[in-house]
């Protein structure tokens, strides 16, 4: 009678996430062979959200030794992405989501209030701005905007006198140089992608290959675990590659729930990417990754995840491709929020030069806070070789967000672009003594 | 033997809101547990959907009826049925069973339903099947018999 009480005691107090503590922290998941918990059902799933009060004057976050941080621009409009040019320009990608997810469940309802406690006021751009720095101080002097009135775009590339900018319902180009301070016309559709209504996860980042060939672009999947049916999910949870300038696709790879930060590794010329993975099974479950992308590879969302760790929620079953699915790379501990990724040249500092930083926007399914910072994983030979790192911290503290990193990318002169979506900030990290340039003339 | 009738308080032109407001949590109760056993065997989401608005519908009425329910007992003095008894802590641990089900129900996917959410669904139903007779039973053969007898 005891033991059968205790079971039940046992099973609701597990049940009430709410209250449930992380059962180890996430550096015990960083790696590539992570310890994977058994997943729980809830009542309440684990939860945590950081309330967004931004930075007071002056404040900023904490960089290792040997690096120096400063805000390259302020008071922007929700930036997401960052794109450093040649010439010393910077182009930012201002987007909030369409905002058109219908509620089809109660809980749809409860969980916009919940998730709207964590968006601060801003309006976001949904725009591109170009930042210039024209007195060579390290911040942006010179500010306007590039392309106005885009329909929430994310991914942002240029390639051979092209500029593209990957929106939530397709991927567009416009003719452009470098220097350039307008843009003519709404730019042609490249190629149309999967996005409202329902437009669960609505970035679509994109990257151009190194040879200009080929563009390839994330859609994240519809749904948290096929909540929407497996009907929504067409065409999503995938990378795609469009052929240029054709705009002919296919699936490049599938099963990852939500890739961002798409990026190929300079030494091995590998695409890369971080994913999110799904929420609601508990603290530590399921790790979010950094991937190599293999061409025709399937990474299990939504039948499974790292391999064959079958996901229970999803009927009916698929063996099949459960069999199939391959784990992620390298793990970088659960529900962090990767949205950002590059890879660091060659002449950065030893211990940093080659490895991978990655923009963590942060938890919101965990009762202690993960992420909120950007991390660094070493690289030897275009594979992660080490421990990931914490490379830029202090966006949270006390339970509340200054700053949330998105994404990450680096300039001509060898300094990281971070951009953070709370703090509304562009931040600009650089190692100690390194050079600033001038914008090209012209 | 005669006793006072027992008359609701909280009424419109005579007709009891809790009355009115009962059917709500019945046929909300019912129908979840319907499109829970749709869903187990045919996993097609707006089942799901379905019985997560009957759920909640269900209960937030259900709320509402029980409390204008209680005042209706409070208030009722020594006209207080002893059969109401039954029928109140009844449909208290209806209404607890409905709010843990109504959790249940909001996770994502198959575990939203299957096992717990159908197994609390049919739990509900079948107290309910006893504390609603209980209620009717004290609402035409009780005050119907108390009325009948006053002279």
């Amino acid at each position: 009678m005891t033991r059968a009480l205790l079971l039940v005691a046992s099973g609701l107090a597990l049940a009430l996430g709410g209250c449930s503590k992380p059962h180890f922290t996430p550096d015990k998941q960083y790696g590539t062979a992570v310890p994977l918990p058994d997943p729980v059902q809830y009542l309440f799933p684990p939860m945590g959200i950081a309330k967004p009060i931004g930075w007071k004057n002056g404040e900023m976050p904490k960089v290792p030794a040997g690096f120096t941080i400063v805000p390259f621009a302020t008071d922007l409009k929700t930036p997401r992405r960052v794109l450093p040019l040649a010439n010393g320009d910077v182009l930012v990608v201002e987007s909030s989501s369409p905002g058109t997810e219908p509620a089809l469940r109660p809980k749809d309802l409860v969980f916009a209030f919940v998730i709207g406690q964590a968006h601060g006021p801003t309006k976001a751009g949904n725009d591109v701005v170009l930042l210039r720095d024209t007195d060579g101080d390290g911040k942006a002097d010179q500010r306007s905007v590039l392309i106005p009135k885009l329909n929430s775009p994310f991914g942002i590339a240029f390639s051979n006198g092209k500029l593209y900018v990957g929106e939530t319902d397709g991927v567009r180009e416009w003719d452009y140089t470098p220097g350039q301070t307008t843009v003519s016309g709404p730019g042609r559709v490249v190629t149309e992608l999967p996005g409202p209504p329902i437009d669960h996860h609505w970035t679509k980042d994109i990257v151009v290959s190194p040879d200009g060939s080929k563009l390839y672009a994330g859609v994240g999947s519809n749904s948290n675990i096929v909540e929407n049916g497996l009907e929504a999910e067409k065409d999503r949870a995938l990378i795609f590659e469009v052929e240029l300038p054709s705009g002919a696709k296919r699936p490049f790879a599938t099963g990852l729930r939500n890739p961002n930060g798409l990026t190929f590794n300079p030494e091995t010329g590998q695409l890369w990417t971080v994913v999110n993975e799904r929420d609601e099974l508990g603290n530590n479950l399921v790790p979010d990754y950094l991937t190599s992308v293999k061409e025709g590879a399937f990474y299990g969302w939504p039948w499974s995840y790292y391999g064959p760790h079958v996901d229970v929620r999803v009927k009916p079953p698929r063996p099949d491709k459960v069999k199939q699915a391959i784990a992620p790379d390298y793990s970088l501990s659960s529900h962090v929020a990767p949205l950002g990724l590059a890879f660091a040249p060659a002449d950065w500092p030893a211990g940093f030069a080659g490895g991978a930083l990655i923009g963590e926007h942060g938890s919101w399914d965990r009762t202690v806070f993960n992420g909120y910072e950007v991390a660094f994983v070493p690289f030897a030979g275009g594979r992660p070789a080490g421990k990931l790192q914490h490379f830029a911290t202090g966006f949270i503290a006390d339970g509340k967000a200054k700053g949330r990193p998105v994404g990450v990318a680096f300039g001509p002169t060898g300094a990281l672009y971070v951009a953070d979506d709370v703090g509304n900030v562009i931040w600009r990290i650089a190692p100690y003594n390194s050079a600033v340039a001038k914008p090209a003339a012209g | 033997m005669a006793r006072e009738a027992f008359l609701p308080r909280v009424a419109i032109g005579g007709v009891p809101l809790h009355a009115m407001l009962v059917p709500f949590p019945i046929v909300c109760f019912t129908g979840a547990m319907l499109t829970d056993i749709t869903y187990s065997n045919s996993p097609q989401v707006q089942w799901a959907n379905f019985s997560e608005w009957l759920l909640a519908v269900g209960l937030i009425v259900g709320i509402l009826a029980a409390i204008f329910g209680l005042i209706d007992f409070l208030a009722a003095g020594r006209a207080r049925p002893r059969i109401g008894w039954f029928h109140l802590l009844g449909n208290a641990i209806v209404l607890v069973v409905a709010m843990f089900n109504n959790l249940v129900h909001s996770r994502d996917g198959w575990t939203g339903v299957v096992p717990t959410g159908l197994t609390l669904s049919v739990i509900t139903v079948v107290l309910m099947a006893v504390t609603g007779f209980l209620g009717w039973r004290m609402a035409y053969v009780h005050v119907g018999r108390t009325v009948g007898e006053r002279p």
